[in-house]
């Protein structure tokens, strides 16, 4: 008779390879989200985030409540992962919990941008040239 | 420096759950440009911050069973204590506030439970706290609807055998907030981790034994009362 702890590693092992293989697809919020936590490196904590998000996201507003509840569903998913700062004065001698991508998160960023960049293109290919080139300006004013 | 009012700060954070409370809180302070903003960061902030823990320390699976067994004993308490209410029009639904202010009371008490390692006479709070809601739903009932309201002797026998009952299922299958986990640890992948069926180790043997004997003793009679009442 197999040995049950051998088989309950094989269905953990199993489990996690297929998590591992097979990312879950982001949703849009989700998508600004780990895109704030790759462009703030070591300085991703809720504010920072928050500020970073709604810059992303403009003109919309949004809540900050509503990246707290991605934070923790993206980190329940594997894609993030949270630590404890030291406490500091301007947050009241209380510490930050601050964040980084783990390399499931990245590769799922990374299959997010290639396909926003295929439906860029295709939207491209149909509305022309000239419209790209009329967005692609916008864009460069946007950034400076 | 503005720093926002203590007093309000220690209002707020009694409404965040433990583990969040702290970086919430530090975020809110961090945040604070003028009162009316910092209300706002809280409506906007607070509400959502309890929901995801809900998400985060339920088990749906679990909440489920405790939900059909809360239903369950206060059905069997009906059948014995005031048959008649089972046959009134809204008898069914009468039996539902109850048990759905119980299964409340439990999600709560576990987004609100400081996680990691817990005494095991901590395992009855949940449910205890779980039938003080269902005990004050009743009287709120009571106050604004008499038609809807359970007779006591209902409410008190089909509370204390939810009671027993919840915490045999949450021997077996503890809260979330309970299992082990790092700080960081993904919960959604510990939760379906499979896990052998085994009781904590932490109860003493004369609990567990308390604990299967009641819940065996309880299903007894149940059974027993359930094919009485057919028979006649």
């Amino acid at each position: 008779m197999p040995d049950r702890h051998l088989l309950d590693s094989l269905t953990n092992l199993s489990y996690t390879v297929g998590v591992m293989t097979k990312p879950d697809s982001l949703g849009q919020f989700e998508q600004l989200v780990m895109t704030a936590i790759l462009t703030l490196r070591d300085d991703a904590y809720g504010v920072t985030i928050h500020g970073k998000v709604e810059e992303l996201a403009r003109p919309k507003a949004v809540s900050l409540g509503a990246v707290y509840v991605t934070l923790d569903r993206l980190e329940d998913k594997g894609f993030v992962a949270s630590w404890l700062s030291e406490p500091t004065a301007e947050r009241g001698g209380r510490a930050k919990r601050c964040y980084r991508l783990e390399a499931l998160g990245e590769r799922a960023l990374q299959e997010s941008a290639i396909t926003a960049r295929r439906i860029w293109e295709g939207i491209a290919e149909i509305w022309g040239k000239e419209w790209a080139k009329e967005w692609g300006k916008r864009w460069g004013k946007e950034a400076g | 420096m503005q720093t926002p009012p203590r007093r309000l700060e220690r209002l707020v954070g009694l409404l965040i759950p433990p583990v969040s409370r702290e970086v919430v809180l530090g975020d809110l302070h961090e945040r604070f440009a003028s009162l009316p903003r910092y209300l706002a960061d809280v409506a906007a902030a607070v509400p959502m911050v309890i929901v995801s823990r809900i998400r985060r320390t339920t088990d749906f699976q679990v909440l489920l069973m405790e939900a059909f067994l809360l239903y369950l004993s206060f059905w069997a308490a009906a059948r014995f204590w005031d048959e008649a209410m089972l046959a009134d029009q809204f008898g069914y639904l009468r039996l539902a506030i109850p048990a759905a202010a119980a299964v409340l009371g439990l999600m709560l008490r576990d987004a609100y439970a400081k996680p990691g390692h817990r005494p095991g006479w901590k395992t009855i709070d949940g449910p205890l706290f779980g039938l003080g809601m269902a005990f004050l739903s009743g009287s709120i009932v009571a106050a604004g609807n008499r038609d809807l309201r359970l007779p006591p002797a209902v409410l008190i026998y089909g509370g204390g055998t939810g009671l027993l009952l919840t915490c045999a299922l949450r021997m077996l299958f503890p809260p979330v907030a309970d299992r082990p986990q790092g700080a960081s640890g993904p919960a959604f992948w510990l939760m379906q981790a499979p896990e052998p069926f085994k009781l904590p180790d932490r109860f003493p043997p004369l609990v567990k034994v308390a604990a299967m004997v009641a819940a065996a003793g309880l299903v007894g009679a149940l059974a027993i009362a359930a094919a009485l009442v057919t028979l006649r």
